[in-house]
């Protein structure tokens, strides 16, 4: 898997966590509040000839995620968040995207994977299951890499 | 396209201002189809509205607001979403704007200040 990370900063500097860390649900206010605004975090990948670009923004027990395929085109809104007491997500299609599945379910898997309340704008192609995986696969990669998530012991994703 | 350093294509601007004592964290993306703004004070995205100009031939353009996540009978947030797609829109821009606002407060200072804050930091 070959690849080239950028990381981009915005104009007024709020630099994503570099430290690879279980991320606590409690204090993660207090973080906030001393980065002084929201983390935003921007990636470039390219996963077989296809660029994606990623864009992460961490609020409190909630993660918005951008995923685009080529382009900076928002793409489809989707909201997902896990449904208690059993282990399943409900996903919302917000803004377009009713027609097309592949947002809608890279965003439940990302709320069974994380157990936090996701909004995703994902700008992936229908029909194209490689890079459905991939984006998905480089987005989990990007959360743990951040220490939004914890990655899972077992290894293969449900 | 040798050591080809992209930047990253979507152009944000992040801030964090104080409003009538609450603090206000405030993201600007500048998508090539949309702008999205994330306003919040609660430490989550709130309710998403989305705007946009409507296509016609008048001088005066039409703009279509709708909530289509969260509350739905907060006419001020309708009226901010309101507001800043008549800003993006007379400034030039065609762009249609996705609004994700998280208040503690709903009155009309708290939106005016949102909207200038955004105004004052356009990404359009």
């Amino acid at each position: 898997m070959s690849g080239q990370n950028f990381e981009f900063d915005g104009f007024n500097g709020s630099l994503g966590n570099l430290k690879l860390e279980e991320s606590s649900s409690s204090s993660a206010q207090q973080d906030d509040a001393a980065a002084g605004g929201l983390q935003v975090n921007c990636f470039t990948e390219i996963v077989d000839d296809v660029t994606l670009h990623l864009q992460i923004i961490r609020l409190h027990k909630q993660i918005y995620a951008w995923i685009s395929c080529n382009s900076a085109k928002f793409g489809h809104l989707y909201a997902a968040a896990p449904t208690r007491p059993s282990n399943t997500a409900s996903v919302a299609c917000l803004l377009g995207g009713a027609s097309d599945n592949t947002g809608s379910s890279i965003a439940r898997r990302l709320v069974l994977k994380t157990g936090l309340n996701i909004i995703l704008a994902c700008n992936i192609p229908k029909n194209a299951p490689m890079l459905e995986v991939n984006a998905e696969k480089k987005l989990v990669e990007k959360l743990i890499y951040l220490g939004y998530t914890k990655p899972k012991s077992k290894g293969l994703s449900s | 396209m040798g050591s080809s350093v992209q930047r990253f294509p979507v152009p944000f601007k992040n801030l964090s201002l104080d409003i009538k004592g609450n603090k206000t964290d405030i993201v600007i993306c500048s998508y090539d189809d949309h702008i999205f703004v994330i306003a919040t004070q609660i430490g989550t995205m709130g309710t998403i509205l989305h705007a946009r100009k409507e296509e016609g031939v008048s001088i005066h353009p039409t703009f279509s607001v709708s909530v289509i996540f969260g509350k739905r009978d907060e006419g001020m947030l309708v009226a901010c979403a309101r507001q800043l797609i008549e800003h993006i829109s007379s400034s030039g821009s065609s762009r249609p704007l996705v609004l994700s606002i998280g208040l503690k407060d709903h009155s009309m200072e708290t939106l005016k200040g949102i909207v200038s804050a955004v105004v004052e930091n356009r990404m359009w």
